[in-house]
């Protein structure tokens, strides 16, 4: 049978045959869909967890149980997970643990482009790169029996371009595999420094039988014998640019990148006049290999920064790339398309308000982040999932009178529940006089719109216990919450200033749902009274798509604008209006 | 290798991932290995978007080699010409005559799309066809349709029959708006035979 699926959709594929029971993670591009697909097959319990730490630990007691279990994440989330991951490879497992960290080369939706191929070698668990769909189905299906042979959690190792691609599939049946059941074993699970000491030695011990397998194995490692003047050795994503650039190269196309297998890759080379490593960021198998000996190129050949392509693989192999490009669009001054918030999006008048008074924002990770770009600019500063919080109390605290009564951090109720809750629990007992924003649109909106402990959802759409943002602040002890709607601007800003008037930690939460979420109907477009409009441009500002220039006026857009009001609430002039309404 | 590649762009949210999606499944069911990479997460958010289809009988890897393109598809005219560089020399531009201003803009007076931009296109692209999808779409009273539509009106360049597409439409789309997207996808069709 042939299927075409996403690479993401083919890792759930696979841990489905392998008779994974459970699922969790946190979304994050590029591995949301991973968690998603795994839902739509009804044998596997399915969860989102409220960060990656946290999932990573119920996947690791499902593994205790005997049973198998898959974790997913961004390259970021396993900075999040690191505690458990790394010290998960001293416990081992009992039934199967496959977790994936999904890097974004290129950083084409994160922060940071780290390559956490070196914390599976710090970590030193196994490690295995798929380079397609296909190969995402077999290699997350066969990473379980990997993960219980060698005692260790296995992490399946994507990019990018490996989970957002599209291809064709050979599913196949799930395998025969009963759950072990559960096996008290105090020195390999309780990581007390006198069992930590032994398991130490088990970690070794388990690397050496890793390398092993991968020296010896050519289902993993397979060489793709070819011309004896180049042999180039390869993996995940960059495998097809260079099969493409040179199909008659010899290839060693490595399917497991930790260990790699050193001898293999020697014999290898001595069977070629000249020996190159193609791989995508950092020159991890480059380094290995030149250090055991290897005379070896590679990194000096491709760029340090971004993702592969065909082109920049010919540039590196062939000098040149093959393709020539003859559409010359020199002297076309091509206007820019960032991402924007959407028509209707709760975070515009929230944003267009910091932006006004002038604010200093902490700011976080998620939608709300374009608020940071032009015309609203409305953001100082955002660094990783929950840093709004601690970031805004440490400026405030010393950023002089200048920042007292300003400062402010601007944090999602998804990310909230992610891991602001421990920054503001720092606010309370550390005595912060700084204001936390909450926005609260019951959705993971910048993903794709997954529920998250506010939502009152689970990741099948059942109905879940739903947890609420303003009780967990007043639960953990702040006085001041009180909740606004971002869609009224004037009491927003009025809340707002009552509360960085406050000497004491204050929380606003702008409750109003994710447009796309929600799946509201849209609402009437407003309507502009030209004849009253003065062109100072305030409502341009508001940064939406739904309003543009038209012959040096506003023009509304009736299949964009969803009748929100933003625009209408800052002009002076009063110009712009619901119809049938009153002016705003 | 034998590879075309037909490259989709436009504003996120036009349903750039559906038409891609439906092209790599009309290949499938002709029998050829097709390879696809697409853009999720936060370009998604009304910024430009590309996806990037290869089909043949093997296809080593997923990503588009600029100046390789034997087809653009774009929803936009802007985002026709951000992609046209793509294209190799004996290529064609399917382009909507559709216009969405970028946010780049303010009130200045000319600060907002790019002026004379019909002229830019037919100068720069080796060949351009126009297919008024939108215009199209509204005719039949759903907006969504524009997407089959510029699918009809690219299919007869490529290997895949009649009964693929057919075949790729009904898997794509649910039951309820099946015939409607057929009868989308003839009007491209006929849209390309009558006048190209």
């Amino acid at each position: 049978m042939r299927k075409l699926m996403l690479g993401n959709e083919a890792v759930a594929r696979g841990a489905w045959e392998a008779c994974v029971a459970f699922g969790s993670g946190y979304p994050g591009t590029p591995s949301t869909e991973i968690l998603e697909a795994l839902a739509e097959y009804e044998e596997v319990a399915v969860q989102w967890a409220p960060n990656e730490k946290v999932g990573y630990e119920v996947a690791m007691g499902v593994s205790l149980s005997g049973h198998r279990a898959l974790v997913t994440m961004k390259h970021v989330g396993l900075n999040v997970a690191a505690d458990p991951f790394f010290s998960s490879s001293y416990m081992g497992v009992n039934g199967g643990l496959v977790v994936v960290s999904a890097d974004d080369p290129g950083m084409a939706s994160s922060q940071d482009e780290q390559d956490n191929r070196f914390l599976a070698k710090a970590a030193k668990v196994l490690m295995v790169e798929p380079c397609d769909p296909e190969e995402s189905r077999w290699m997350a299906r066969e990473a379980f029996a990997l993960s219980e042979g060698f005692d260790s959690p296995v992490l399946l190792r994507m990019t990018t371009r490996v989970c957002h691609q599209t291809g064709v599939v050979n599913p196949q049946e799930r395998e025969a595999w009963s759950p072990k059941g559960y096996l008290k074993d105090i020195p390999k699970n309780v990581l007390l420094p006198s069992h930590s000491k032994a398991r130490r030695f088990k970690v070794e011990e388990r690397l050496v039988r890793a390398r092993e397998l991968s020296e010896a194995s050519d289902r993993w490692n397979p060489i793709l014998p070819g011309s004896a003047d180049i042999g180039i050795v390869t993996s995940g994503v960059s495998f097809g640019y260079v099969r493409e650039a040179m199909p008659e190269a010899s290839i060693l196309k490595l399917g497991m990148t930790h260990p790699l297998p050193i001898e293999r890759i020697r014999l290898f080379a001595s069977r070629v006049k000249r020996l190159v490593v193609i791989e995508e960021l950092e020159p991890y198998m480059e380094t290995e290999i030149r250090n055991a000996g290897i005379e070896v190129t590679g990194r000096e050949l491709l760029p340090f920064t971004g993702e592969l392509n065909l082109p920049l693989v010919e540039k590196a192999l062939l000098g040149a790339p093959r393709h020539k490009v003859t559409v010359d669009l020199g002297g076309v001054q091509m206007p820019t398309r960032p991402p924007t918030l959407c028509p209707g999006c709760s975070h515009r008048g929230m944003f267009t308000l910091f932006r006004d008074m002038k604010l200093r924002v902490m700011g976080d990770i998620g939608c709300y982040t374009l608020g940071a770009l032009k015309p609203l600019a409305a953001m100082d500063a955002c660094m990783c999932m929950g840093a709004s919080v601690g970031m805004a109390e440490g400026l405030e605290k010393f950023g002089g009178p200048k920042e007292k009564g300003k400062t402010i951090g601007v944090i999602g109720d998804s990310t909230f529940f992610h891991s602001g809750i421990p920054g503001l629990i720092d606010m309370i007992v550390n005595r912060s006089a700084a204001t936390l924003v909450i926005l609260d649109n019951r959705w993971t909106a910048m993903t794709g719109g997954q529920p998250h402990p506010g939502t009152g959802k689970d990741i099948r759409g059942n109905d879940a216990p739903q947890l609420n943002v303003a009780q967990v602040c007043r639960a953990l002890g702040v006085q001041r919450v009180r909740e606004v709607d971002p869609f009224d601007l004037e009491a927003t800003r009025k809340a707002l200033e009552e509360e960085l008037a406050a000497p004491e930690v204050s929380v606003v939460v702008a409750v109003a749902p994710c447009i796309l979420g929600a799946r509201l109907k849209k609402g009437e477009a407003v309507q502009i009274a030209i004849e009253e409009c003065d062109r100072c441009g305030a409502c341009i500002r508001v940064g939406c798509m739904g309003i543009h220039e038209k012959d040096g006026f506003p023009d509304v857009d009736p299949d964009l604008c969803t009748g929100c009001c933003v625009c209408a609430q800052v002009c002076e002039k009063g110009a712009i209006s619901l119809p049938g309404a009153g002016r705003a | 290798m034998d590879i075309t590649n037909i490259l989709f762009s436009g504003v996120g949210g036009q349903g750039i991932l559906t038409s891609s999606r439906v092209l790599a499944l009309a290949a499938v069911h002709a029998g050829l290995d097709v390879k696809m990479s697409e853009v999720h997460g936060m370009a998604q958010r009304g910024g430009n978007v590309d996806t990037h289809v290869r089909i043949g009988k093997e296809v080593p890897s997923s990503l588009i080699p600029a100046g390789g393109a034997h087809f653009l598809v774009s929803f936009e005219k802007l985002e026709a010409l951000r992609y046209m560089a793509y294209l190799r020399s004996d290529g064609i531009a399917y382009v909507c005559p559709l216009e969405i201003p970028p946010l780049t803009q303010n009130l200045k007076k000319d600060s907002g799309y790019l002026k004379g931009i019909d002229g830019i296109l037919e100068e720069k692209a080796p060949r351009v066809i126009w297919v008024d999808a939108p215009a199209m779409a509204r005719e039949l009273g759903d907006l969504r349709m524009v997407n089959v539509i510029l699918l009809g009106a690219l299919s007869k360049r490529l290997p895949m029959t009649e009964e693929d597409w057919e075949a790729a439409i009904r898997e794509r789309f649910p039951a309820k708006v099946q015939e409607a997207c057929i009868r989308a996808f003839r009007m491209g069709v006929d849209h390309v035979a009558s006048n190209h």
